[in-house]
């Protein structure tokens, strides 16, 4: 009687997260679901129009050849940006493990970028890299040719990845900075004893035991590569040309700003889709890694 | 784990775009915008610079004064009035009154009929916006598209005595500007400002070609991608011969416009509205203004590509439909709301004093000698409406092209292949 009474209890304080986590979830992404599946403008005078797989169908045949070169862009974004973030972000935490003064201020000047927003990210490195910026007005004040750094479609999308890099490379340096508070300092002090070399220490003692961590820190950066359009619209608002529309550029500037809220949904579906998909292939490639680790050991 | 990365993912993707549909949904969608009873009129506004709260405060302070409506000014929630409305029109919180943006097809629906006012009929390009007769957004004046800004001392120096009028002109002047050192010949920039300045340029030649091309293009004698590649063959011409580089596309406007007011630009392309700038940062040079060439000289002076100037129109589901109405035909009727209109952002209308302003005034000359103006292909409300949304952006996109090596075929082909593919939905 107790324990019904007591599992009644507990059910019942899940109500309100329940209820917040139905309303601003599950209901708008239902109605995402649904309007991917209709011709509609966002107006609510005017009533969706069902059209089936019509959406779903414009976006693989890419009739006005906007879409694929914004998934490419967004492909190349998550793949380098993913990688690139991460290794700085390892490589970064592995010197900044140890807490010093210096430590300390240096991490707090690393994670500084996260706490501006995108929008400001991209506008800041507009002003030092753009054909006038600070950057390109010291290289020709030295005599040197100035760099197509958002002028050239290859340098521009280079450049926003590292822009993008950068700003999410605090997060990631603080994850890594946990990751290594939870390797165990006997285990690396037993390493270094029987002879093991630096690198051999992180390669069979740090780098196993940060795995789980690893696996988080992949899947958020991925997950964030993909819905990148803040610093879009700030750094390059997707030009020249259309060298750095993202996928999320796509929906929010292009089909959403034309009131084709129908198409925009269907976008939104395909993004979450892949990105549930990415996510849940790194979880399983890692999980198997950790499990041919542990075998092997 | 799995069910939090799963929640991640779906939060990633949808949390920032859905929940205006959700409020949709919820949405009565019949009103409720106003305050209702129409005591107060809740206004949208486009806040810059120039039109601060402060003054649009003002601008309606006699109007309160006079019938005691309450004008409630209210800026954009997102990034513009354009992007406010449609959310707001979604959530069911329209306001009353919208300023700065025209009908589209979705939103025309929404949007109050105001033919049978016989002050609407009289207000400025009311014709040229209007759909079978049916006026749906009244403006205070026109905004002119098709003006060149020009440094007159570099011209003096490069020995060029009078502003081009053919083609040949153009191309012959900015040689001699080159040739005489000037950093940027003709001043194109980033973002919007590319489409537009490379339509701006081309509004005069393509209506004397086709007059009414929106229509022809609509009605298939005539395709997007013909009706610009002459524009982008010019263009091509100018980048070949380094009058203008790919850095001047990656280079907002307000760094291109003060590249001109530092004497480093020939000629630059933009709307009347540069004079505001011009007369609140006036250049050490003499400033000249002249309408872009067309192929024979003895067309000129030419179709002027022009655009309403302060637009406002009335939601449709409003509550206070009658001091809605009377607020815009206060703001478009009345001379001294007119007046002080004219002094928070330059625009031209006949009668309207330019003195105070010398480049306005230019601008004046060149619209009184117009024979007639003609709409973007931006438009998109009215008989001059191409039927397709989003015009500007692609336009851009495409005519960025051109600085990373596109051909003018391949760019014209790109845009009727866009075309065609909005048209056919």
């Amino acid at each position: 009687m107790l324990g019904r009474r007591s599992a009644l209890g507990r059910g019942l304080m899940t109500v309100p997260a329940a209820l917040v986590y139905i309303g601003l979830m599950v209901v708008p992404v239902g109605y995402a679901v649904y309007y991917s599946f209709t011709e509609y403008n966002g107006i609510p005078s005017q009533a969706p129009e069902w059209v089936g797989l019509e959406n779903y169908t414009r976006i693989f045949t890419d009739p006005t050849g906007d879409m694929h070169s914004s998934l490419w862009v967004t492909g190349i974004i998550a793949v380098v940006g993913a990688f690139g973030v991460n290794a700085i972000a390892l490589g970064l935490a592995l010197m900044l493990r140890r807490t010093t003064p210096f430590t300390a201020f240096a991490r707090a000047v690393m994670f500084y970028p996260h706490v501006l927003s995108a929008l400001i990210v991209g506008f800041l490195w507009q002003a030092i890299l753009g054909p006038q910026g600070a950057v390109n007005n010291l290289l020709t004040g030295s005599g040197r040719s100035a760099l197509p750094f958002l002028s050239d479609p290859d340098w521009a999308l280079a450049t926003m990845i590292a822009v993008i890099v950068w700003a999410q490379l605090g997060v990631q340096l603080v994850l890594y900075l946990a990751g290594l508070q939870a390797v165990p300092a006997d285990l690396q002090e037993a390493a270094t004893l029987d002879g093991a070399g630096r690198v051999q220490v992180f390669q069979h003692v740090t780098w196993p035991a940060l795995a789980p961590t690893v696996t988080v820190t992949i899947v958020t950066s991925v997950l964030s590569l993909l819905k990148v359009y803040e610093v879009v619209l700030g750094l390059t608002n997707g030009g020249p040309g259309d060298a750095t529309q993202t996928w999320a550029y796509e929906i929010l500037a292009v089909s959403f700003a034309n009131n084709k809220v129908g198409l925009a949904c269907a976008q939104a579906m395909l993004l979450i889709v892949v990105a549930g998909i990415l996510s849940f292939t790194i979880i399983a490639l890692r999980r198997r890694a950790e499990e041919g680790a542990e075998a092997l050991s | 784990m799995s069910a939090r990365f799963r929640r991640g993912a779906i939060g990633a993707s949808a949390l920032g775009l859905v929940p205006v549909l959700a409020l949709t949904a919820c949405s009565s969608g019949d009103g409720g915008g106003s305050s209702g009873g129409g005591d107060q009129v809740r206004m949208l506004v486009n806040i810059t610079d120039n039109l601060t709260q402060a003054k649009w405060d003002e601008l309606v302070a006699p109007f309160e004064e006079e019938t005691g409506i309450d004008v409630k000014i209210e800026g954009p929630s997102g990034q513009s009035v354009a992007e406010t409305f449609p959310t707001q029109l979604a959530a069911g919180t329209a306001p009353d009154v919208i300023q700065s943006i025209f009908p589209t097809e979705d939103t025309a629906p929404e949007i109050l009929d105001l033919s049978d006012h016989d002050w609407a009929q009289d207000t400025p390009m009311a014709d040229l916006y209007a759909t079978d007769g049916a006026i749906n957004v009244v403006g205070v004046g026109m905004q002119a598209q098709s003006l060149l800004y020009y440094n007159k001392d570099l011209f003096e120096k490069a020995g060029i005595t009078e502003p081009p009028a053919t083609w040949e002109d153009m191309d012959a002047a900015l040689k001699a500007l080159q040739d005489e050192g000037v950093k940027k010949p003709v001043g194109f920039a980033s973002e919007w400002a590319t489409g537009v300045q490379v339509q701006e340029i081309w509004h005069p030649q393509q209506n004397l070609t086709t007059p009414g091309w929106q229509q022809a293009v609509a009605g298939g004698s005539s395709t997007l991608g013909d009706q610009f590649q002459p524009m982008f063959e010019h263009v091509a011409d100018w980048i070949d011969a380094g009058y203008t580089t790919a850095d001047d596309v990656a280079t907002d406007s307000g760094t291109q416009e003060a590249n001109f007011i530092a004497g480093d630009v020939g000629i630059y392309p933009m709307g009347s509205w540069f004079t505001t700038t011009l007369a609140a940062s006036p250049p050490e040079f003499e400033v000249g203004i002249f309408a872009p060439p067309v192929d024979d000289a003895a067309d000129l002076p030419a179709p002027m590509g022009a655009t309403m100037a302060f637009p406002y129109m009335v939601w449709n589901g409003t509550q206070a439909k009658d001091a809605a109405t009377q607020l815009v035909e206060y703001l478009v009727t009345d001379e001294d709301a007119i007046a002080a209109q004219a002094e928070m952002d330059n625009f031209n209308r006949e009668g309207l004093d330019t003195s105070a302003n010398e480049y306005a005034g230019q601008v004046q000359e060149l619209l009184d000698a117009a024979p007639s103006f003609v709409v973007p292909g931006n438009q998109t409300v009215g008989d001059f409406a191409l039927p397709v949304a989003g015009f500007n952006e692609k336009f851009t996109e495409v005519a960025q092209g051109l600085w990373q090596g596109t051909s003018p075929a391949d760019a014209a082909g790109q845009l009727t292949a866009w075309y065609d593919a909005e048209a056919a939905g």
